[in-house]
């Protein structure tokens, strides 16, 4: 009865359950016990056609009072018991773990792994294997919960708590933060990905991710976010009004009227770039005259010093120069045809190749990142995991862009390139990006 | 002693013998400042409420509907601050325990008046400056955890003020009970004939005022902290916040068994005089109100199991709660006992006591899942916690309180109230308080986090559920208190001196009371719950 815990992903769950379970039986007898003797009372002893029949003088019974002190005293015992041997197998766990890091802040967990590589909202770990997560926070007190391995402990500031569990499962589960920590508190989520071991060694060992964030310049970076944060959604780059403000000489501006009539001009204490920022993170301080309040969500909390500093490079390259608020705006814009047609077929594949996010897994100097290295690929053997072979010549390279599962290369995992480019590319461009790779060859 | 259903009846009373407004604000009548708490913590009930229906509204589906996620975090800091610091602590001891404590011991009032009337105008002074903590709301839920407390924008101290302010009327109204149950019993009221509502009092204002230092303490120390910039409490000025958090639950948790004894004293007067029968096992049902005052003291930091105590403190924590567990067990038994061989009608208040007993049945198992250590690590901070919780404190103090009020409306008002609707409001409570409450174990059992803006889709349909019973029990409350208003100003219908025929002193006096309560000084020979026919070995 009432087994509605979630699925055991660790070795501890099945345990804790058992105990739970023994405890919502008892539960279930003891309640049933006590109401079925009260109901059966009340109907067997009611007060019958409206008058009092004689009832006895009972006063007690010392042996019914020793006798439930006595069982429910065992009982709580017992359950007390192991309740403690469970939690502290719990609180050990078996053999050497794989120490991850976690940093709770207001609200994100950002995850840091043995050789320093880190993740946010997402913790991978290899399976049957045991994990200790060693806990802290920046701001406020946080909670590191994941339900389906039965551990929670919360995370505080200026000190270290640490949860320990060894997953049984490959799968994908759910995290959650469960002390209450301010505005984005149910949205503090993070997945808990348990993976074979070889695939974790993979994992954690392609830092490339990391690596390009890194070189990126702070203006590419912020257009990178503009997209990702879904800015363009709501400002334009082109001047043009969509529910809020265009950036379009946004940064050039010397003052700007408030919905409360206020205006602000900048230069003075309060710089232009302090006003980027506040309406970044706090979206609703100061409306712009004419535009709605209330609409634009806050990102207080969800970017970094460095990602608000890319998207104010970013804004700033908005000046009005043609060009670059063409290449900002990405692959929309008559312009942008008229200027992608009179490029060279290799110029137009590289433009691809860093518009349509090939770069980001595919190096052009012989690096293995996620997928295979684009130097040298053209017309080279490859070997594939299901012991095939074949030329990489013109049409492997466009088959593999728009059917990427059809051969994997041997050492390369399925399922993580995107599988939708026939939606973003035409014959010509499938043409242009197999010349931009033949041009890669040394 | 005699059932005195003869008692001389004149047309003064309390109510009546002073009308002037002012004759009630400087009242220090215990029957009067009862009244006056009553009304006063029935108008921050129905505002909790109101704050808890709008949650479960906007609950009701994933997803963002009405509220905004700020919105929503002011929303549960008020429904718990008021419902805990100006509704349920004063609840049933400042109301009922009021009025009734010197009817019961044959006294002509508490103590000390005028404190008691202190009291109230203290209480006064933290309502004011709670609801003034309103126009600038504040988000850090009621337990005000640091370092959040510290960094929030919203009034933090002038709601932990309120709560400072109200704490020392409650230390006040606890002394006063204190010091009348030694000092005031009538001739013959000895410790062993004191009803058990009484003991219940007795036990709660023990609580009350050696714990409320502590909260006053720890939320001044928080006040000089986010004031003047002191660092206790918070880790980047040096501070620790697990300290706040033992301090806190030091006085919160013996604080529940402020709100849920004098509940479990009621039980125990009602059940006895609707079965006629002996309260089973007298004694035994005296000293564990006791033995949970005492062992209450010892387990705060259950609540901070996964909080960075140490593990060996954890498993001491756990153990020691179990502790309370016994002597909750024991009461049960005996309320149930109490009604083998009686002769059992179905009043409204006996319907409340018996429902009383189920919902407590189901707040006592589940305390049992928490206080074990493993279970624990997976339940703290889920829904199973919420559900626990209001199974204790609504389902046992707020049912209490109800039940409390059905029971002694015709003393207080000297009116009867009408039964078949008063029936009908208790189906409807109990029905919804069910429906909102069953379904929130089962998301605590899923694992969905407490204080929870937004939920993932799988947990829908179950948070749906609770919003609908959410309503029904708002429905029922409603239907329950004006059912009581209106008998009081309609009904044409007196109440007798004794209407159920109890043995208890109260209603060994007009109904409602003479200011002085008694005519003349009462004496008795026996405990009140000497009914039935005698038999061998009776005797208690």
């Amino acid at each position: 009865m009432f087994r509605y815990l979630p699925e055991q992903g660790s070795k501890i769950a099945p345990r804790v359950d058992w105990l739970h379970h023994w405890i919502t039986d008892l539960s279930v007898l003891f309640t049933v016990a006590v109401c079925g003797a009260m109901l059966y009372f009340a109907v067997r002893y009611r007060k019958r056609d409206g008058k009092d029949h004689e009832t006895p003088r009972i006063e007690g019974n010392n042996f019914l009072e020793v006798i439930w002190t006595v069982v429910p005293t065992l009982i709580c015992i017992w359950v007390a018991y192991y309740g403690i041997v469970i939690f502290q197998d719990m609180r050990e766990g078996e053999g050497e773990a794989l120490v991850v890091n976690a940093t709770a802040s207001q609200w994100k967990w950002e995850f840091q792994y043995e050789n320093g590589k880190s993740t946010v909202g997402e913790l991978v770990v290899p399976v049957n294997r045991p994990v200790k997560v060693v806990i802290t926070a920046k701001d406020v007190l946080h909670s590191f919960f994941v339900p389906a391995m039965r551990v929670k402990k919360d995370a505080i500031p200026g000190r270290y708590t640490s949860v320990v569990f060894t997953p049984v499962k490959t799968g994908s589960y759910n995290t959650f933060c469960t002390e209450y920590c301010g505005t984005s508190h149910s949205g503090m989520l993070a997945e808990l990905r348990v993976v074979s071991e070889a695939e974790y060694g993979r994992w954690v060992n392609d830092r490339s991710a990391d690596l390009a964030k890194l070189t990126m310049d702070p203006a590419t970076l912020g257009s990178k976010l503009y997209e990702e944060k879904g800015c363009n959604a709501c400002h334009s780059l082109n001047g043009s009004r969509l529910v809020g403000p265009s950036f379009l000489k946004l940064y050039e501006s010397e003052e700007r009227k408030f919905a409360d009539d206020s205006a602000m001009s900048f230069g003075g204490e309060f710089s232009i770039e302090d006003y980027i920022r506040e309406s970044i993170l706090y979206p609703n301080k100061k409306v712009v005259a004419g535009y709605p309040a209330g609409l634009m969500p806050a990102f207080e909390g969800q970017l970094s010093d460095g990602e608000i500093k890319a998207l104010i490079a970013f804004i700033r390259k908005q000046d009005g120069s043609a060009a670059q608020s063409e290449e900002a705006t990405g692959d929309s814009g008559e312009d942008l045809q008229a200027k992608l047609a009179k490029m060279s077929p290799v110029e137009r594949g590289e433009y691809h190749y860093q518009t349509k996010a090939c770069i980001g897994c595919h190096s052009l100097d012989g690096s293995n990142l996620v997928g295979p290295t684009f130097k040298g690929l053209y017309g080279k053997n490859r070997e594939f995991v299901d012991g095939t072979s074949g030329a990489a010549d013109a049409e492997y390279i466009k088959s593999s862009i728009l059917n990427p599962n059809g051969n994997i290369v041997a050492g390369y995992q399925p399922n993580l390139m995107p599988q939708n480019y026939r939606d973003q590319l035409s014959d010509e461009d499938l043409e242009a990006i197999v010349e931009f790779i033949r041009s890669k060859q040394n | 002693m005699t059932v005195h259903s003869d008692v001389a009846h004149n047309n003064k009373n309390y109510l009546n013998h002073e009308t002037t407004l002012w004759s009630w604000l400087s009242t220090v009548d215990h029957k009067r400042i009862g009244l006056m708490y009553l009304f006063t913590i029935t108008g921050f009930f129905i505002v909790g409420g109101l704050a808890a229906l709008t949650m479960r509204m906007e609950l009701a589906s994933s997803g963002a509907d009405f509220l905004s996620p700020e919105q929503y975090n002011v929303l549960f800091t008020l429904h718990g601050a008021i419902m805990i610091f100006l509704f349920i602590v004063p609840g049933i001891p400042a109301t009922m325990g009021n009025f009734l404590l010197p009817l019961m011991i044959g006294a002509k009032d508490v103590a000390f008046p005028r404190l008691n009337l202190l009291s109230f105008y203290i209480y006064v002074v933290g309502a004011f400056m709670a609801l003034y903590a309103l126009l600038n709301p504040i988000d850090t839920g009621w337990t005000f955890y640091a370092p959040y407390s510290m960094q929030t924008q919203s009034a933090v101290i002038l709601m932990t003020g309120a709560a400072f302010v109200l704490g020392f009327s409650s230390i006040l109204t606890g002394l006063n009970f204190v010091v009348t149950v030694h000092r005031l019993r009538c001739p013959g009221m000895t410790w062993d004939r004191l009803p058990v509502f009484v003991w219940g009092l007795y036990a709660t204002a023990v609580i009350q005022t050696l714990a409320t230092p502590v909260i006053g303490m720890t939320l001044l120390l928080l006040i000089v902290e986010r004031w003047l910039g002191v660092g206790i409490f918070n880790p980047a000025m040096g501070g620790d916040p697990v300290l706040f958090e033992h301090l806190f639950w030091f006085y919160s948790h013996p604080v529940v068994y402020i709100m849920v004894l004098p509940a479990f004293g009621v039980v125990g007067e009602i059940i006895p005089v609707f079965s006629r029968k002996p309260l089973f096992g007298y004694k035994m049902v005296c000293y564990a109100s006791v033995a949970i005052a005492l062992v209450g003291f010892l387990v705060w930091a259950h609540h901070m199991l996964v909080a960075g105590i140490s593990d060996t403190s954890a498993i001491y924590f756990s153990v020691i709660t179990f502790g309370v567990a016994i002597p909750t067990a024991i009461k049960v038994f005996n309320w149930v006992s109490t009604m083998y061989k009686g002769s059992i009608s179905f009043d409204t208040p006996m319907l409340y006591a018996m429902g009383f007993v189920f919902l407590f049945m189901i707040a006592g198992t589940t305390g049992i899942y928490l206080a074990t250590l493993a279970v624990d690590v997976f339940y703290h901070d889920t829904y199973f916690v919420v559900a626990h919780f209001h199974y204790t404190i609504q389902g046992g103090a707020v049912i209490g309180l109800i039940a409390a009020l059905h029971f002694w409306f015709p003393k207080m008002t000297g009116k009867m109230y009408n039964e078949p609707l008063a029936k009908i409001a208790f189906v409807l409570v109990f029905v919804g308080f069910n429906l909102t409450f069953l379904p929130q174990f089962v998301l605590g059992m899923e694992g969905m986090p407490r204080r929870y803006f937004d939920y993932l889709p799988e947990f829908e349909g179950l948070h749906r559920l609770s919003s609908y019973g959410a309503v029904v029990n708002g429905f029922g409350y409603t239907f329950a208190l004006l059912n009581l208003l209106g008998a009081w100003i309609f009904s044409k219908k007196q109440a007798p001196a004794n209407p159920y025929n109890s043995l208890s002193l109260e209603w060994n006096t007009q109904s409602p009371p003479i200011h002085e309560n008694f005519e003349e000084t009462p004496s008795v020979t026996d405990y009140p719950y000497a009914y039935g026919t005698p038999v061998e070995g009776g005797g208690h």
